[in-house]
């Protein structure tokens, strides 16, 4: 049980990863996001090796489609496996295995893809792609956290009898450093996709300062006093 | 503020860090171990850059100090950081610059180093380095932990009349996959280190299983069923 969505962002070159599962500390099996190469992402029942084979295999310039293609032929499990690839500009592959569980499927949106598996239904894909879409002019993190969103309105995991909870959730979002940009995440929560938004905003107010400080520290302001302006403007806007 | 165990296992050669600081979302700078290779971490005024750039010298084959040193000459604001190395031998480096703030420094031994800024005092790194030392054949992962506690214990973060307290952590493992064995993070919390424990007691219950799902899907039991054994168990 899991639904995620890959992205690209047309305007900007960025890619990212917006994931959410029943399964804990889901945020530290996404090792296939790189910046300027492209995002890999292996769920359901997960080949390891798979994502980091992906990135050094995009890194060399084969085309996503191609890429499924080796990991076809390099795992005997592959029918169990549900996989997304995104290159740097934009070209997409998806695959859902049979051995995939409960509601499973993929669905290729706009500079996206959403896929999952242990669903009510394909509207929690359609909630994604939606919530991807809604504001195209956004920062890639606030897109893939409103695809999230979107696919935890939508009804999330389980079957509709038995709804399944978030239990961890993560977005991933590189630019142009060999780091991401944005890496946020819950790995143990009763409600993950509340949590991660609450994260992500609160970093939003962070990353400039953090930014800065690791730039140039001879100019940075402590911690502290950075934070204690920050609750000066929470008081104002309250 | 922050205070970091890096450590290497003698016994099987897993590399890991333990990370807390006040600072949110730390794990997001510590993803700076490799397979086989090295653990590293750039902190206090943290060049992000730092992590990578040695974990690709380490890869190179150069020693922790050599890689210390070509860190040294790349960075105008070498001054500001406070950096540890391990190479995949077990030697370790560790360096605090004279522009890092409030009580600043290290431990280094084999195969470990215990660091910290903004600490209410020398005696945190000294208790982490110890926490790591006290099970040499545990789990890395359990001593890693085990050396963030006693840094918390020992009075972590702040001064003698104000304590600052930890709002993120991580502890991240590997052996020999090239991805991580254990990769757990606390991004935004009151308390990270407690919640830190917290997310790996429960992680490691499905540890096991994760695995297992991956590597034989076939018949795999559904993680309801495995959660309903792990309580018929306890």
């Amino acid at each position: 049980m899991t639904f995620s969505l890959i992205g690209r962002c047309a305007r900007t070159g960025r890619l990212g990863l917006g994931i959410t599962t029943y399964s804990l500390a889901v945020g530290g099996r996404c090792e296939g996001v790189a910046a300027n190469i492209g995002v890999c992402k292996t769920q359901a029942f997960p080949n390891r090796t798979n994502d980091p084979l992906g990135i050094k295999l995009l890194a060399q310039g084969y085309q996503p489609k191609h890429v499924m293609e080796m990991f076809a032929i390099n795992d005997t499990e592959h029918d169990y496996r549900q996989i997304a690839i995104m290159d740097r500009d934009g070209h997409i592959a998806a695959h859902t295995g049979p051995g995939c569980r409960g509601w499973a499927g993929h669905k290729e949106g706009e500079d996206c893809v959403a896929f999952g598996n242990g669903l009510v239904g394909p509207q929690v894909l359609d909630g994604m792609i939606k919530g991807f879409l809604e504001n195209p002019g956004d920062a890639l993190e606030y897109r893939l956290m409103r695809a999230i969103e979107g696919g935890r309105d939508a009804g999330g995991q389980g079957t509709p009898d038995a709804h399944r909870p978030e239990r961890s959730a993560a977005i991933k979002v590189v630019d142009r450093r060999d780091f991401p940009d944005v890496d946020v995440r819950v790995d143990v929560h009763p409600t993950a996709v509340a949590e991660l938004r609450r994260v992500l905003e609160e970093f939003k107010l962070y990353e400039e300062f953090y930014r800065g400080r690791d730039t140039d520290p001879s100019k940075a302001i402590p911690q502290d006093v950075f934070a204690k302006e920050l609750e000066a403007k929470r008081r104002v806007r309250a | 503020m922050t205070y970091t165990i890096l450590g290497r296992c003698a016994r099987t050669g897993r590399l890991g860090i333990g990370i807390a600081t006040f600072s949110i979302t730390v794990g997001r700078y510590a993803r700076s171990v490799r397979s086989m290779t090295g653990v590293v971490i750039s902190q206090a005024f943290p060049n992000e850059n730092n992590n990578q750039i040695a974990l690709r010298l380490l890869d190179q084959g150069f020693s922790a100090k050599a890689t210390l040193e070509h860190l040294k000459t790349n960075d105008a604001f070498y001054t500001y950081r406070q950096i540890g190395v391990i190479d995949r031998t077990g030697s370790a480096v560790g360096y605090t610059g004279p522009a890092v703030r409030g009580w600043c420094g290290e431990v280094v031994g084999e195969n470990y180093v215990a660091s910290g800024n903004g600490l209410v005092g020398q005696h945190v790194v000294e208790a982490i380095a110890k926490g790591f030392l006290a099970e040499p054949d545990a789990d890395l992962e359990h001593r890693l932990l085990m050396g963030i506690e006693a840094g918390r214990d020992a009075g972590g973060q702040g001064t003698a009349d104000l304590h600052r307290t930890e709002r993120s952590a991580a502890l991240l493992v590997h052996s020999r996959d090239p991805y991580p064995d254990i990769d757990l993070r606390v991004d935004l919390h009151e308390k990270a280190v407690d919640e830190l424990r917290r997310v790996w007691t429960e992680y490691k219950q499905y540890e096991g299983y994760y695995r297992r799902r991956g590597e034989h899907p076939r018949g795999a039991p559904s993680q309801e069923s495995f959660m309903a054994a792990l309580q018929r168990a306890q």
